[in-house]
C-alpha cells in the first residue's frame, strides 16, 4: 500500500526537502511565498544553476569538475576587461575561453587517463592563478552600458537571466532524454567498460561534457557581471562546492549512471531557498551554511535508506 | 512500513530546521510581526514614534575585528532602542551574496537599507535597482563608486580627507612649525588611500617652514612601508616627520628608523589607530594618530538611516568624530581591539 507522496519522495528525494522549505518559510515569513520573492530566488540561483546543468552531466559520467568557480572569475574579468575591443569581442573571448578552459580538462581526462578530481583541482588553482595575474588583485570595471542593462532586464515580470536559466535546463533534460549523447552519458557512468565494447566513442565524449561544463561556467560569469559590472580575483570562490552539492542533492550520484537536469534543479531551488529564506528570517550566515551541511547529508541518507538499500553508498 | 518511516522522518526535518534556525536568530518573531503583507508597495511613510524597520547587509563580518566589533556594536544598539527593529545581514564577502542580500531586504520592505560595500562598483547595480523600488540607501564605512551617488541617501563613515589634515596640525604642533618630512600613503587608486594624503598635503602647505620632500605608496603594508622608509633614510640625510596613512604601515616606517638608529630625530604622525600602533604610542614611538572607532561606526550609520526612515533631513556625508590621539592623551583611549 504505498500513497503518491511516499512514491514520489522515493523517486525525487529531494521533494521531500523542497516542500519541507516551502512549508517551514512559508509559515514563518509572509513575504516567502509572495511571486516577487519565488522570483528573485530563481534570479539568485540561476549563476549557480547554470553551472549545475553542466555539472549534472559530468557527475552522471562518474567524473567531477572542481575548476567551475575560477573559470566563471577568469571569464568575468575578461568579459570586464576585453569591453574595450567592443562587446561583441568581450563576450566571445569570455564564453571561448571558458570552454577551452573545459576543453583542456576533457582532453587531459579522457585522453590523458588522468583523474578528474586531480585535473579539476590543477585547473581550479591554476587558472585562479591566471585571473590574479590578469586582474591585478584589482576590481575590473566594465563600460559598456548595454551589459548591465541586459542584466537588470526582464521579460514580462521575469528577470531575462531567470529565463535564460530556465531555457538551459529545459534543454539539457532534453538532450539527456531524447538525444544519444544524453543516453550514452548514463551508459558511461554505469559502466564504463561496457559502454565502450558498445562503441561508445567514450573519450569525445567525456571531452564534450568538460567543454560544455567549461561554456557553463562562462555562462555564469558573464551574467553575473551584467548584474554587477565588476570582476574581482575573488569572484566565484567556493562556487565549486556549492554546484556539486546541489546537483549531489537533486539525487545525482557521484559513482554515476544517473541524473536528471529537474532533480538539479530541484538541488539548486533547495540551496537558493535556504539562504534566502535565512535571509528572510534575520538569521546568520554562519547557521545557514550548518543547514545546508546537514540536509546534504541528510538527503543523500535518505536516498541510500529508501531508495536502493543501504548497501548503495553514493 | 516505509510510508511511516518517512512521514516520520519529514516532520523530524521539519523540527529540525524550526530548533536550528530558531538559535540563531533573535529577533525573528519580532521581524515577522513587523514586516507587511504586501511587497509590491513602496514602503509606507513611517510617522514619528513608530517603530522603523533598518535592513543592513555588511561586508564580511569576521574576516578581521574591526568588521566583527562593527557587527556587535550594531547589534548591541538596536537591541538597545525601542523605536527600531533590524535585520542584519553579512554578505560574507561575496559580491553576487550582498546583491541577492539587497533584493531580500527590499522583499521585506524595510524603510532603509544601509550596505557596507563588498565592492564599491560592482554594488552600484544593485543600489541603483533599490532607488528605482523607492529604497532609501545608507552607505556605510567605505564610499561606493560616483556614479553610484544619484541612487544613494548619504554615506556614514569616517571623514578621511579630516584625517589626514589632523595628522598635518599634529605634525607642525611636534616639529613647532619646522622641518624636512615624508609622507607614505595608502594603496594608489582607493579612495581612502588619496583622501588621506590629500587631506594632510592641503593642511602641510599652511606651515612654510615645513617641507614635504616626497610622497610614496606604502600599500597599507607594513613590509612595504617598511621598505619605503628604508629608502627614504638612505636618501636624505635630514628627516624631521614622517606622515603614514595608517597605524600599520608607521609601525613599519618606525621599524625602518629604529634599525637605522635614528629614532631620536624623527616625528612619526598617522591617520587611523590600530592595536600596535597604541603600543608605539605608548612607548613613545609614535607622536600622533587619530582615534576610529567601529562603535562609532556602526551607530553612526544606524542613526542616520533612523534620521531618514523618520522623514528627517540628513547630510549627504555623514562623518562620525574621529578625535586626535596624542601620547599624553593615549591613556585616556582604549586599545583598539584591531
Amino acid at each position: 500500500m504505498k500513497n503518491s507522496l511516499s512514491v514520489l519522495a522515493k523517486k525525487y528525494p529531494i521533494l521531500l526537502i523542497l516542500l519541507t522549505c516551502i512549508i517551514y518559510f512559508g509559515l514563518s515569513s509572509p513575504v516567502f511565498l509572495t511571486v516577487q520573492n519565488l522570483t528573485n530566488i530563481i534570479l539568485q540561483v540561476s549563476i549557480i544553476g547554470i553551472m549545475a546543468v553542466g555539472m549534472t552531466l559530468i557527475l552522471i559520467n562518474a567524473n567531477i569538475d572542481l575548476s567551475v568557480g575560477s573559470i566563471l572569475a577568469l571569464s568575468a574579468a575578461l568579459a570586464m576587461g576585453l569591453q574595450s575591443f567592443g562587446l561583441v569581442f568581450a563576450i566571445a573571448a569570455c564564453l571561448g575561453v571558458g570552454t577551452l578552459i573545459g576543453a583542456i580538462n576533457g582532453f587531459l581526462v579522457s585522453k590523458a587517463k588522468i583523474n578528474s578530481f586531480i585535473v579539476t583541482l590543477g585547473a581550479m588553482m591554476g587558472v585562479r592563478g591566471l585571473v590574479y595575474i590578469y586582474t591585478e588583485e584589482r576590481p575590473i570595471v566594465g563600460t559598456e552600458r548595454a551589459l548591465v542593462d541586459f542584466g537588470s532586464s526582464f521579460i514580462g515580470p521575469i528577470p531575462t537571466i531567470a529565463i535564460i536559466y530556465i531555457l538551459i535546463i529545459v534543454l539539457g533534460e532534453l538532450v539527456l532524454r531524447y538525444t544519444t549523447h544524453g543516453r550514452n552519458a548514463i551508459a558511461v557512468g554505469g559502466n564504463y567498460d561496457a559502454a565502450k565494447n558498445a562503441g561508445i566513442n567514450v573519450d569525445r565524449h567525456v571531452f564534450i561534457n568538460f567543454a560544455f561544463i567549461g561554456f557553463t561556467a562562462a555562462l555564469a560569469g558573464l551574467l553575473l557581471v551584467s548584474r554587477t559590472n565588476s570582476a574581482t580575483a575573488f569572484l566565484g570562490t567556493n562556487y565549486e562546492l556549492m554546484v556539486i552539492s546541489a546537483v549531489v542533492l537533486g539525487g545525482t550520484k557521484l559513482t554515476g549512471g544517473y541524473g536528471s537536469m529537474l532533480n538539479t534543479f530541484g538541488g539548486v531551488l533547495v540551496i537558493g531557498m535556504i539562504q534566502n529564506g535565512m535571509n528572510l528570517l534575520n538569521v546568520h550566515a554562519y547557521y545557514s551554511m550548518l543547514i545546508m551541511g546537514l540536509i546534504l547529508i541528510m538527503v543523500v541518507f535518505i536516498d541510500t535508506r529508501f531508495k536502493s538499500g543501504p548497501q548503495d553508498y553514493c | 512500513m516505509k510510508r511511516s518511516k518517512l512521514t516520520l522522518l519529514f516532520i523530524g526535518l521539519i523540527i529540525a530546521l524550526f530548533l536550528i534556525s530558531g538559535c540563531g536568530s533573535q529577533e525573528q518573531e519580532a521581524v515577522v510581526d513587523e514586516a507587511p503583507a504586501e511587497t509590491d508597495e513602496a514602503p509606507a511613510e513611517p510617522v514619528a514614534g513608530d517603530t522603523v524597520l533598518i535592513g543592513i547587509t555588511q561586508n564580511n563580518v569576521g574576516i578581521d575585528s574591526y568588521q566583527t566589533t562593527y557587527d556587535r556594536a550594531f547589534r548591541e544598539e538596536v537591541e538597545k532602542r525601542d523605536d527600531v527593529e533590524a535585520i542584519i545581514l553579512d554578505a560574507a564577502g561575496d559580491v553576487m551574496g550582498q546583491v541577492n542580500q539587497i533584493e531580500d531586504l527590499m522583499a521585506q520592505n524595510v524603510d532603509v537599507i544601509i550596505i557596507w560595500p563588498v565592492d564599491g562598483t560592482a554594488v552600484v547595480p544593485g543600489v541603483e535597482r533599490a532607488y528605482e523600488e523607492g529604497f532609501p540607501v545608507v552607505i556605510t564605512n567605505s564610499p561606493i563608486a560616483e556614479d553610484g551617488f544619484d541612487y544613494i541617501a548619504g554615506f556614514s563613515g569616517p571623514n578621511n580627507v579630516s584625517q589626514g589634515q589632523s595628522a598635518a596640525e599634529m605634525m607642525a604642533e611636534i616639529l613647532e612649525g619646522e622641518g624636512k618630512i615624508v609622507e607614505i600613503m595608502g594603496l594608489p587608486g582607493y579612495v581612502t588611500a588619496h583622501e588621506r594624503s590629500d587631506g594632510f598635503q592641503d593642511e602641510i602647505v599652511n606651515y612654510p617652514g615645513i617641507e614635504l620632500m616626497e610622497t610614496q605608496p606604502g600599500d597599507w603594508n607594513r613590509e612595504k612601508s617598511q621598505q619605503v622608509m628604508e629608502n627614504f633614510l638612505l636618501k636624505y640625510d635630514e628627516i624631521d616627520g614622517v606622515y603614514a596613512a595608517d597605524d600599520n604601515m608607521a609601525v613599519g616606517a618606525i621599524n625602518a628608523i629604529k634599525e637605522a638608529g635614528r629614532m631620536d630625530a624623527i616625528r612619526v604622525t598617522s591617520a587611523c589607530m590600530f592595536g600596535d600602533g597604541y603600543d608605539a604610542m605608548q612607548r613613545g614611538e609614535l607622536h600622533g594618530t587619530n582615534e576610529q572607532s567601529p562603535f562609532s561606526d556602526a551607530i553612526n550609520a544606524l542613526e542616520m538611516a533612523i534620521d531618514i526612515a523618520r522623514g528627517k533631513e540628513v547630510d549627504f556625508w555623514n562623518y562620525f568624530d574621529t578625535p586626535k590621539v596624542t601620547p599624553e592623551e593615549v591613556d585616556n583611549f582604549e586599545r583598539p581591539v584591531f
